[in-house]
């Protein structure tokens, strides 16, 4: 029950550092149509990639400052809204983000290839020695 | 209570955490991504919601404070790179400095005092007081060092790591020998000068021993020569056995209680006011004396109290692995 507990909570910590490095790449690829936070969060949540509010305002915020996205307040439907969009600077970043991911994601393919290879050599060696 | 003023107070709460200068900006976008919930709800539903579904619906967006922290700039006060280091100079502080200047200041008056119970008190306060103030004041030197980046953690270079020490096991070895080598120098130094000594005698001064100098003689003298020959015989078989640590902190605590008991006497010596020397002087000299009886008592009982931690940590760690099959140190 503990040791349970423990994993879950340890696949919970391992879960949020994977997914924290994803978002800022899926909120960008998503920017590249202009859309205001709540879109953002309905559209990403229809793609399967759920995020919470205090999870994407920050981070729309922290983008916009680092110059990877731009912002205008605009009306739409009588209200207010804050509209974000993807900037030049955020296009080159997103695009480098993209190569490396491809990058990651291959070599990740690649290791999980060999090492299940050499795992299952392994056990079978031993069943030979057994 | 109406959806709007829950609302309304969600928001003020919010406020009160968020950067100044960004207030306002920050609180409109979180009130229209409620609103534009809060209206996708209603629609599913088919009716507005009630007060339990609004409170419920807040309660998911997370506490104000939490709310806020996302985004307030990351704050620390000392870079995480630098926390082991913190951790270290800490516990070199804590454990290494005050704990043993507080028991050579403390221990002594605590048990010669007529009421021990207000003397603990004391120190208790004081120990607290010191504490806390020698915790921000590393904590503060720390911060000062972050926050001005006067020592970065990426400014190295491998040629000027410290050298490997010597193994524990090497460093234990000459241990055992200095060990050796100073309680025989000390049983032969106490056998040969307190021998049915009661006075040390100049021109210009007499010390006058008072008894219980003659009645420890003889514990002193086997406590001392014991010892060195455990050392001995830890230096010529270095392997560890439990047998060793348990002699070990059997004469460790004869030389806790010795230490205590003796810390009760008051007076070890009298200085007879002779030639040039006057009554106050002489007295001035005594209190001396006793005084630096006392420090050296409990110098012995930190220095004790340091080898029962390490004899009973290699005990504990031994019993933990069940079989140790060589344990090195001694």
């Amino acid at each position: 029950m503990h040791t349970n507990t423990a994993n879950s909570e340890l696949f919970e910590n391992l879960r949020l550092e994977l997914r924290r490095g994803c978002l800022s790449v899926a909120v960008l690829l998503q920017l590249r149509t202009e859309l205001y936070g709540y879109a953002i969060r309905k559209a990403l949540g229809e793609q399967g990639l759920a995020i919470d509010e205090n999870t994407l305002y920050p981070l729309l915020r922290r983008l916009e400052t680092q110059g990877l996205l731009v912002s205008q307040w605009r009306e739409e439907e009588k209200r207010n809204k804050r509209f974000y969009r993807l900037s030049s600077a955020g296009e080159q970043v997103l695009a480098s983000l993209l190569a490396e991911w491809r990058q990651m994601n291959g070599a990740l393919e690649r290791i999980q290839t060999v090492s299940g290879k050499i795992a299952e050599e392994q056990q079978n060696e031993q069943h030979r020695i057994d | 209570m109406s959806n709007t003023e829950l609302t309304e107070r969600y928001l003020s709460a919010i406020k009160l955490w968020l950067p100044r200068k960004q207030q306002t900006d920050i609180l409109a976008e979180i009130a229209e991504d409620l609103h534009a919930q809060t209206e996708d709800r209603e629609s599913a539903l088919g009716r507005p919601l009630t007060a339990d579904e609004m409170v419920e619906l807040l309660k998911q967006r997370g506490s104000p404070l939490r709310v806020a922290s996302g985004y307030l700039p990351d704050q620390r006060l000392i870079n995480p790179a630098m926390v082991p280091m913190y951790r270290m100079v800490l516990k070199i502080v804590l454990l290494w400095v005050l704990l043993p200047l507080f028991v050579i200041l403390y221990l002594g008056p605590i048990l010669a005092s007529r009421n021990p119970g207000l003397a603990l008190l004391d120190f208790w306060a004081h120990a607290w007081q010191s504490l806390f103030f020698t915790i921000g004041i590393v904590t503060a030197v720390f911060w000062l060092i972050d926050r001005y980046h006067s020592m970065s953690v990426d400014r190295w270079d491998p040629r000027k790591l410290p050298r490997v020490p010597r193994s524990q096991q090497q460093m234990q070895w000459y241990n055992d020998f200095a060990g050796f080598a100073f309680g025989m120098a000390t049983a032969i130094f106490w056998g040969a000068i307190m021998w049915h000594r009661s006075a040390f005698v100049t021109p210009a001064l007499h010390v006058v021993l008072l008894p219980i100098w003659g009645q420890i003689f003889w514990l002193m003298l086997v406590l001392v020569t014991a010892r060195s020959l455990v050392n001995l015989y830890c230096f010529v078989r270095p392997t560890w056995s439990a047998a060793r640590s348990w002699v070990r902190l059997a004469l460790d605590g004869i030389d806790i209680v010795v230490p205590l008991v003796l810390l009760r006497v008051t007076n070890w010596v009298e200085i007879p006011a002779v030639g040039k020397l006057t009554v106050a002087d002489a007295a001035k000299l005594v209190s001396l004396l006793n005084w630096g009886m006392q420090i050296t008592l409990v110098s012995i009982l930190v220095f004790t109290a340091v080898d029962v931690f390490q004899q009973g940590r290699l005990l504990w760690r031994a019993k933990s692995i069940h079989s140790a099959p060589m344990l090195t140190m001694s």
